[in-house]
Parts: C-alpha cells; structure tokens; sequence
C-alpha cells in the first residue's frame, strides 16, 4: 500500500479505505481520497455523509477503526492527536466559528502564528518585528485591520469566520480544512470568502466542506459527493451534478 | 461411678410408665432424703416423669436453691440471701414470701448428683413435647459433650418425629460419643456426623481430635476439619458479597437520584445529600406523630413517610430548580457552586430547628432482628434495603421508558429546541425532572435513616461517594449507575477485611480517580450527548 | 496586549494597600502602646497573617480556575500538604522538650509506640529540606495527579468531581494513626522555628511579614504568568479548548504546568499559616474548605488575581466576625454568598467595583482581564 502511496508523487493528504463507526453506525465505511500539493477541493454531501468526522479523523481527533490516513507520502496520520497534525501543518476551521472571544483580534492571530509551541516558548516568548509585520499582513487579508484590538467576542459573524480563516494562514499550515465557511454569511461576504480561498490554494491545499451550491460554483474546483461514508461521485461540479446516483441521494428518492 | 450413674439413668427411663404413677410432688419431697445415691435414683424418675415443671426444680436443685423448709419440712426454692431471701414454689414458680434466715435448711448437692441432674434435664428437654426446645436441647447437647447423654439422646432420637430435631439430636450424639471411649471405627463414623453439622461449634467439637493418639480419628478429623474450614470460606465470600450488595444498595439509593438530575439532566446538584437528610428528617418527624398520637401505627411508620420524604424533598428540589438551577444552565461549574450553597443553607436550617446531635429514628418490628441464610445471618433492615433500592431503581426505568413524563424528559434531555417545537413545556419538564431527582434522594432518606445517624450532616458523607458512582457508571445510563452501585459496594466490602475499613476506601477512591482518567465517559458511556462542563 | 501594563492599576492599588498594611499594622503592634486606640495586639496580628495566607491560596486557585478553567475542589490538599511539610519540621524541632522527652520521635509516635522514625519524616529536621518541601510534596501531587488527569482530557465537572475525591481520599489518609501523620490531632505544640520562639511577638510580625511578602509575590508571579503567551494560551484553552489543541498547542502540558504553579504556591501558603495558628491537623482537606476556597475567588472575581486575595479577605474576615457574633448565620450567610455570587455576581466584587468606578463608560468587556485601557 505505501509503495501506491509514494507513486503518487505530490500528494499531499491520502486516504485509503477508511472506517468509522460509532455504536455500529457507519459514520466513515470504506473512504478513499487524494489531495494533492495546491489542490482546492470541495467535498459535498447530505447530512450525516461523514463530512465532519472525515475531518476529525484527518486531524486526529477520531481515531479510524481501520484504514490509512498518509500525510505528505509518508506520515500515517491516524496515529497523532491534533496538536500533532497541526503542527505537520494541518489547520482546520471549525463549522461554528471558533476563535478566542475574550482576546483582542491582534492576540487571536499573535496565538496563531507558526512558532514554538512549547511550555517555556510561550512563557519566554517575544514577538518579533517580522511576526508584527505578518500580523499587518493577515489582518489586512481578512479585512480585519480596523477591529484589531476589539475583542473577537464582539465580532460579527461572518468576522469570526474571516478571523478564524486568518487563524489559520497565520499558522501557515500546507493543508487548510474548511468546515461550512460561507455559513451565516451575506452573498457579498461569501463571494469574497470563495475569492480568498482560491487565493490561497495553490500555495497551500485547501479542501472546503460545504453545503451551499452557489459558493461551490465560485470556487471552480474538483468536487468529491460523500454519501454513507463513502465517495460516491467525483469531477467537476458540472459533472457530479449530472451524476444520477447524485441527483437520487440529494432529491431523495 | 460414671456407669453406676448410666444405669440410674438408665433405670429411671425403664421405670419411666411406673415413675409416672408417682406424682412429682411426691418425687420432689423425696430430694432431700437418703444418700447422694438414692437422690440420685430419685432425680432420674423425676427425669423419666418428662413433666415440663420439672425442668425447674432440677435447675433449682443444681443451682443450689432448693430448700427444706423446717416447719412443715416442704421443698421451697429460695432466691436472693440473708434478709432478702424470697422463697418460690419449685414446681409452679409462685412466690411464697420471705424466708427467714435459719428457718430453712440446704439440701446438699455433690458432684455426682449434679451430673444425673443435668442428665435428668438433657433427658427431660430432648423429650419436651416443643420442637425448639427439644431442638435447643440437642444442641445444648451438641456444644457440651457428655458421653452420659448417649442412651437419653437415642431414647429421644428414636421417638424424633421431627427431621431438624432428630439430625440436630444425632450430630449431639456423635459428639458424645466422641467424648467417649467408643472404639475408633464408631469415633471415625460420629467425626463424619458431627462434620456434616458444619460451621464453628462443629470445629470447636473437632479441633481436639486433631492430634488423637487413634490415627484413623485423628486422620478423619483433619480431614473434616479441613472440610469445614473450606464450607466457611465460601460462606464468608457470600457473606462478603452480601456485605457488598447491601453497602452496593447504599450506594444505589444514594446515587440513583442523581442519576437523573447529573446523568440525564447534566446538571450537578451539591444539595443532593442535603435532600436524602431531609427524607430521613422527613421519617423522624412521621415517627414522632405516630408516636404521640397514633402508637398503633408505628409498624406503618416507613411506608407513610416514604411518600412524604418523596413529597418534601421533591418540593425542595423544584424550588431549588426554579429559583437557582434555571438560571445556570450550560454552566454547570456555576451550578455547582450555586447548590452547593444550597446545601449550607439546607443543613444549617436543620441545625437550627432540630438541633445538631443526631435524632432518633425507629426500626418498625419487621425491620429488627435477622434471619438466617444457609451460614449467613441477614438483617432485616439491610435486607429491605436492598429489596428497597432495587424497587426504586425499577420504578425508574419504568416511569421512564413507559410514561408520557420519561418520554418528555427524553425528548427534552435530547433536543430540546425540537422538543419545544412538538409542544413540550420543557420549562415544566426540567423542574419535575429535577423534582423527581430530589424525589427520590427523600425516598433514599427514608431508608437510610434506618441504618444511619440521622443528624444534620448527614447529607455530606453520601455526597461524593454518590457523584462517584454516578460518574463510575457513566453519566446519563442508569443502568451504569446500578453496576457502579454494587461493582463499588462489593468490591469495597472485599478488600476490608484484607486492609480495613478506611483504607478500603481509600483504594476505592483512588481507583475510580484512574479509572476515570482511562475512560472519562465511565463504565458505560452513553453516546452523544455529554455532560461536560 | 501593548497598552497593558505589567502593573496596572488594579494590581497597583492593591500592592500598595498591601505594602502599607505590611508595615502599618507590625509597627502598630510593635511601637504603639497598648492603650494606644490604633494599637494591634499580637493576636490581631497573626489574625492577619493568617487571612494573608488565604488570600495567597485565593491567587493560587485563581490561577488555574480563573485563567485555565480547571475549577479543582481539592486546593486545600495542596494547601495542607504545604503545612504538613512546614509541621513536620516544627515536630521535629521540638526535639527533647515534648511531654515524652524523646530526642528524635515526636510525642504522637512516642505515645503511638513507634519504634524509629518513619523514612519519609527524615530530613525534615532540617529547615531547608522541609522548604524544598513544602513545594516538592504540593508539587509532585499536583504534577502526578494532573499528569494523569489532563492527558485523558478529563475536563470540565468531572475533573472537579476527582479533585474533590482526591482532598477526600487524602482526609480519610491522614486520619489513619497508620499515616505517620499524627492521626486525628495532627502536628501541634510546636515550640520554635530556626531557634526563635513561635510565640514571641518578634517571630510573629517576622511571619506576618513574610506572608505579606508571599502574598505579593504570589501576585506578580501569577500576573507575568498571565501576561506573557503562555497566559494568554492559557485563556484560549479556558474559552476554546478544541481551537487550543488545533493550533498546534499541547493543552496538557500547560495545564499541568499551570496546576503545580499554583499547587506549590498553595504549598506556601499552607506553609507560612501553620506556625501562625500553631496547628495543622486532617480537618484541612476536608472537601467543604477546598469549595470555600472557591467562593473566595468567585466572590472577590476570577481571572483577576487580585480580585481572588480581595475576595478571601473579605470573606474569612466576614466569617470570624460573624461566627463570633452571630455563630448560626454564618453557614447562611455562606451559603447564600454561593447562591448569589454566582447567580448575581459573576465578574465578582472587584468586577462590580470597576464597573461602578467606570461610570457611564460603555458596557464592561467579558473577560475583565483585558478590559484595562
């Protein structure tokens, strides 16, 4: 198996034959999926398809009851915690979005950048001119300059989710899980966030979870359809979206 | 002399139709008359008359009471010395007033007389027409020996109609005849009588033919007594694990309430042990009314307080619910703090109006004494406590799996907003689920009372143990909470006798903190849905 | 996260309050006569030291509760452990002059009939080895215990459940004769400590200083702890543990750093109390003193520091005065302190002082720490 696994060269996330269960429901049963280096991935489907717990057994909060999860060709995921994986360089955005809310915007960010993570680190810690400058920078991206020493707390909601993308770029992960970005956002903000995300793809894989069809279209990717825990259809939006097993599953029969 | 004594014995039963036909207060004029022999020949007719009176005038005349009266020469009994000294009819008992010093003389006892007048008694009670005291007498028997009792006890065995008395009365004879020069094959066959009898006093009777000079006796009694040793250990593993169920029911009775107000509602009550105090409180009040006003109740005294106990705590816990609870829901740290202030003020209201030493509460007739279990003696209370935590563990389950209530309770333990939705009050749903929680730590009030210091405190030292167990078992699945209940009770009541009581408790303790480091959800984790703070 | 400085006002006005009372009241003891109206008796003065303890203790449990979360119910084992430490180097000075007479073996072993001295009193005969103590013995409780508690993320109610059971374990211990601990009476009659007499007024105001001293020290460690990054990780796994974790941060690790910070310094506490009040006996881990703690800091306010050392001040106060003079409303007037703080008052008594003094200043911010401007 990892001999297939290091014949694909670039890839950056491979998942092989995944299960899951939980009190004998079948949360993952047999999921299989490559991402590749700078790939922007849409993964869709109804609920209860497993969207979120693939992204916890990515990240090392469940562990699969059988399958391989290999990270950059030759780490076998499935048996770090999540401190770990982020530290590889997976940062994954919660669905309800999830920052420090009695921190300023500044310290969210500060807390997020690549670094040290150690007990005395952070007790010794200083922030440097170059750390300060990429703060500017972040804060810039997500549009947050203005609300940088607000509490997070007093955000709106579609500022969380830009605070929490920002988050997650600080930690200049080289795998970005997106769960439900456009949630609860206004068309305007939801276009802008698909635009970001495209941006940051290329330099960095990004695979989004969403519901919403229309922020699908605009992020113009490869889409892969979970149903039961599994891949039931994947290719171009256009594609899948022809798919009559697709057309089942999200019309109901 | 002792086969002298066999054969008067011996001869007072084959006379006993024709010593009949002397009355036994002719008999017992005869006592003080003749030598120690004749008395003796005089003692074993009274023994053959099988006259329940008898028995006392013979004690009476071992113990040395019996006297002759010098003015009309009557055998009186006479209790008490000098100027105290009463006089007794042997024969009925009556009290016939005081005696005065010198107007009586002894009637002298020696050894010998002595020993046909126990033999007289053994022979009299083995063939009282009681089955309990001919069964007390076997084993009177049985605990004490006497190779002179042979012949009376296979009298008495031969007219057993009963089969406890006469297996009681054969195990008495081996015993006997173990004590006698019997030859070692007939010793050999008593060692496997009295062995079957089991328990201490068959190894009291055993342990001395340990070393027997006879190597078959000695042989078959190592081996019995190894035997009976083996049967006591089970017994004490049952006794152990009873031990355990009852502390285990404790644990149940304490913990199951919260079971429903920590597990199902997730939110932590430190006023718990408060209400179990105020259920017992609840029966100590009940008992004092039946007491004053109607005495003929008592026996009623749990059952009528158990719905009030019910009553009283669930008021309590509603009010604690509306007025504290609800305002600190999802923060259930705050809760604790909240409550636990609660409990405060619950014990201090206690304090002050019942004061602080502990109060006494009764033990209706049916809850006193015990009964024997095979080589278990099993208490009353303890038993009914444990019948007690069981029912109300059952009638849980049942009101919630089979009731509109528990189906609403679930609903809005689940999901509460789709609860509201379908119509649900769940504002009205948690103050009774919470109500029934504090319900039934009044109901685990009441029985507690019966086995614990019913004093103001004692809420505090069922508190922990009960969050303990609720968390052992898995917060949210009442059935965890029984398997915690008595998993905990027994193992406890196991390792007390290795290393006593507190650091059995201790161990406890510390095993359950590593027990929930290794899994956090308890011993039976319910999916979903987790109570965390 | 600039605009704050390391003192701010809050923890200035305080130190301050503190310095003048670690002076004020030992030369009120000292110079001032005893008619004088404004005179401290010696008694009054280990009074206070004693509250300064407990305020020390109030910082300690803030530390992990009021910045981390961790509301541990089983402070006072910590607390106790640090005076066992301090109390069994008292015993040991006693030496010949116990009721025994016995050089080595304290009264309660002599009367126990203790052959030799249990291992673990040896040492302790020694001042410098019962202070290494005195945070070695919190310390390594703290550290085992947390070890154990945090990696299998034991969180929220049920950390708090273990604690609870962990001080109560530990009481149930140190009533056992069999402990070595001195059984139901604890360590007592303690006669000198480095050769000064507990009971002469110059060691009295040395210890009441030096609990100031730790009071204050307590104060400013905890706040460069809760003001550098570590702190500030620390807030984030309080508000967003998960978010912690996916950020690559160790959550264990500086949960188990931060409890036996505050476990030592707990330690220190129970250290400096014990020669003042003369005894330290199993009562100390009782369950019911470990959740008093709590309601020190939630009254004075958490995650404040100084808020918690206010909020012991004002209520141990409160409790000797009320259980003198009014001794049954005491546990009512505790307990309605639970119900209502927690209910009425969650940013506490300082949170309730700042808002008054803010005026008509916009809405206070949540979290208080960060709301200084």
């Amino acid at each position: 198996m990892s001999d297939e696994v290091r014949g694909l060269k670039g890839t950056q996330l491979y998942l092989n034959d995944v299960h899951r269960s939980f009190d004998g429901y079948k949360a993952i049963n047999g999921l299989s999926m490559v991402i590749t280096e700078g790939e922007l991935r849409a993964v869709v489907g109804p609920n209860g398809a497993g969207k979120t717990t693939m992204l916890d057994i990515i990240t090392g909060k469940t562990r699969p009851d059988q399958g391989r999860v290999i990270w950059a060709e030759h780490t076998d995921l499935t048996k770090l915690d999540e401190a770990s994986t982020a530290r590889l360089g997976i940062g994954r955005k919660f669905q309800k979005p999830t920052v420090f809310e009695t921190h300023t915007v500044e310290d969210n960010l500060m807390l997020s950048l690549a670094g040290d993570r150690g007990v005395k680190a952070s007790l010794l810690f200083r922030i440097a001119k170059a750390q300060k400058a990429r703060i500017d920078e972040l804060l810039e991206l997500v549009r947050l300059t203005s609300a940088r020493h607000r509490l997070a707390g007093s955000l709106s909601h579609g500022q969380k989710q830009w605070l929490e993308i920002g988050m997650l770029l600080a930690q200049e992960p080289k795998l970005l899980l997106v769960d439900e970005p456009a949630a609860g956002m206004t068309d305007a903000e939801t276009m802008r966030t698909a635009e970001l995300l495209r941006d940051i793809a290329g330099k960095r894989s990004v695979v989004v979870i969403e519901h919403d069809m229309d922020f699908v279209r605009a992020l113009d990717c490869k889409v892969t359809v979970l149903h039961r825990g599994a891949v039931l259809a994947e290719g171009s939006l256009d594609h899948v979206s022809a798919n009559q097993e697709v057309i089942e599953v999200y019309l109901g029969r | 002399m002792r086969i002298l004594l066999t054969l008067t014995v011996w001869f007072g039963l084959l006379l006993a139709s024709a010593a009949s036909a002397q009355s036994l207060e002719d008999l017992a004029r005869q006592l003080p008359e003749g030598s120690f022999n004749d008395r003796a020949e005089v003692v074993a007719k009274i023994g053959a008359t099988g006259d329940d009176r008898a028995v006392g005038l013979l004690n009476a005349l071992g113990e040395g009471e019996l006297r002759v009266r010098e003015a009309d020469g009557a055998v009186i009994q006479v209790k008490g010395r000098g100027s105290k000294a009463v006089g007794y009819d042997p024969l009925t008992g009556d009290e016939l007033g005081p005696v005065g010093s010198g107007s009586t003389e002894s009637i002298r006892v020696n050894n010998s007389l002595r020993r046909a007048v126990r033999a007289a008694i053994g022979l009299l009670t083995l063939s009282s027409p009681d089955a309990g005291k001919r069964l007390a007498a076997a084993n009177t028997a049985f605990a004490a020996p006497d190779p002179e009792q042979i012949e009376a006890l296979d009298t008495a065995i031969a007219k057993e109609g009963d089969a406890a008395v006469r297996t009681a009365m054969e195990q008495a004879r081996a015993a006997a005849v173990l004590a006698s020069d019997a030859p070692g094959a007939e010793k050999v066959a008593a060692i496997g009588i009295v062995a079957r009898r089991g328990g201490t006093d068959a190894l009291t009777v055993l342990n001395p033919y340990r070393g027997d000079a006879d190597a078959p006796v000695a042989e078959a009694a190592d081996k019995a007594i190894a035997g009976i040793e083996r049967a006591q250990q089970l017994w004490n593993v049952g006794q152990n694990v009873w031990f355990g169920l009852s502390l285990g029911s404790v644990l149940l009775l304490a913990a199951v309430g919260l079971a429903i107000t920590f597990g199902v509602m997730g939110v932590i009550n430190m006023a718990h042990g408060e209400l179990i105090m105020i259920g017992a409180y609840t029966t100590y009040v009940t008992q004092q009314v039946i007491r004053t006003s109607f005495p003929g109740l008592f026996d009623w005294s749990l059952l009528i307080a158990a719905p009030l106990a019910f009553l009283v705590a669930g008021a309590i816990g509603v009010a604690i619910e509306r007025f504290i609870v609800r305002f600190l829901y999802g923060r259930a740290l705050e809760t604790l703090l909240a409550t636990w202030g609660v409990s405060l003020i619950l014990q201090q209201l206690v304090r002050t109006f019942f004061g602080p030493s502990n109060r006494e509460v009764g033990n209706p007739s049916w809850m006193s004494g015990a009964f024997p279990l095979g080589g278990l003696s099993i208490t009353w209370n303890r038993f009914y406590i444990v019948i007690f935590a069981v029912a109300i563990f059952v009638g849980l389950l049942l009101l919630l799996k089979r009731t509109l209530f528990g189906l609403q309770m679930r609903a809005v333990t689940q999901n509460r907003p789709m609860a509201s939705e379908m119509g649900i009050r769940t504002a009205r749903v948690d103050a009774l689920t919470f109500g029934l929680g504090a319900g039934i730590a009044g109901l685990a009030g009441v029985a507690l009372s019966q086995i614990d210091n019913v004093s103001p405190n004692l809420g505090q030292s069922y508190i922990i143990d009960s969050f303990l167990v609720v968390v052992f078992g898995g917060a949210g699945n009442l059935w965890g909470t029984f398997a915690a209940a008595f998993t905990l009770g027994v193992a406890n009541k196991f390792m007390e006798p290795f290393v006593g009581a507190v650091l059995a408790k201790i161990l406890i303790l510390v095993f359950i903190i590593l027990f929930i480091q290794k899994r956090p959800r308890g011993l039976f984790p319910t999916r979903g849905r987790a109570v965390e703070g | 996260m600039a605009s704050t400085s390391f003192i701010d006002r809050r923890l200035g006005v305080f130190l301050a309050l503190l310095a003048v009372v670690t002076v004020g009241v030992p030369l009120a003891n000292t110079a001032l006569s005893p008619e004088s109206g404004l005179h401290v008796p010696t008694y009054m003065l280990s009074l206070i030291g004693k509250y300064l303890c407990y305020a020390l203790l109030a910082v300690a449990l803030d530390l992990v509760w009021g910045y981390c979360g961790i509301l541990s119910l089983g402070h006072g084992a910590f607390f106790a452990l640090g005076g066992y430490a301090m109390g069994m180097h008292l015993m040991r000075q006693i030496g010949s002059r116990g009721a025994y007479g016995n050089p080595v073996l304290p009264d309660f072993m002599v009367f126990l009939g203790y052959e030799k001295l249990p291992w673990f009193w040896h040492g302790f005969d020694m001042f410098w080895f019962a202070c290494l103590m005195v945070l070695l013995a919190p310390g390594l409780l703290a550290f085992v215990f947390g070890w154990f508690a945090f990696r299998s993320r034991v969180t929220g109610v049920y950390l708090s459940i273990i604690t609870q059971a962990m001080t109560y374990a530990l009481l149930l211990a140190f009533f056992r004769n069999e402990m070595g601990f001195g059984g139901n009476n604890g360590l007592t009659d303690f006669k000198d400590v480095l050769g000064f007499s507990l009971s002469s007024d110059g060691t009295r105001v040395t210890l009441f200083v030096l609990s100031a001293l730790a009071l204050g020290g307590g104060l400013l460690v905890g706040r460069w702890i809760t003001m550098t990054k570590f702190g500030k990780v620390l807030v984030g796994v309080r508000d967003a543990e998960s978010r912690t974790r996916f950020l690559g941060y160790r959550v264990e690790q500086f949960k188990l750093f931060v409890f036996t910070v505050s476990a030592m310094m707990a330690g220190v506490a129970g250290a400096l109390y014990v020669p003042q009040v003369g005894i330290i006996n199993p009562g100390e881990f009782s369950p019911a003193n470990s959740i008093e703690i709590v309601i020190w800091v939630a009254l004075g306010g958490r995650g404040t520091l100084v808020g918690a050392a206010l909020g012991a001040l004002i209520v141990v106060a409160a409790k000797s005065w009320l259980t003198s003079a009014f001794p049954d409303a005491w546990l009512y007037a505790l307990g309605l302190m639970f119900i209502l703080v927690t209910i009425f008052l969650p940013q506490g008594v300082l949170g309730l002082i700042e808002k008054l003094g803010r005026g008509r200043r916009e809405q206070p911010e949540p979290e208080a720490v960060e709301a200084e401007a």
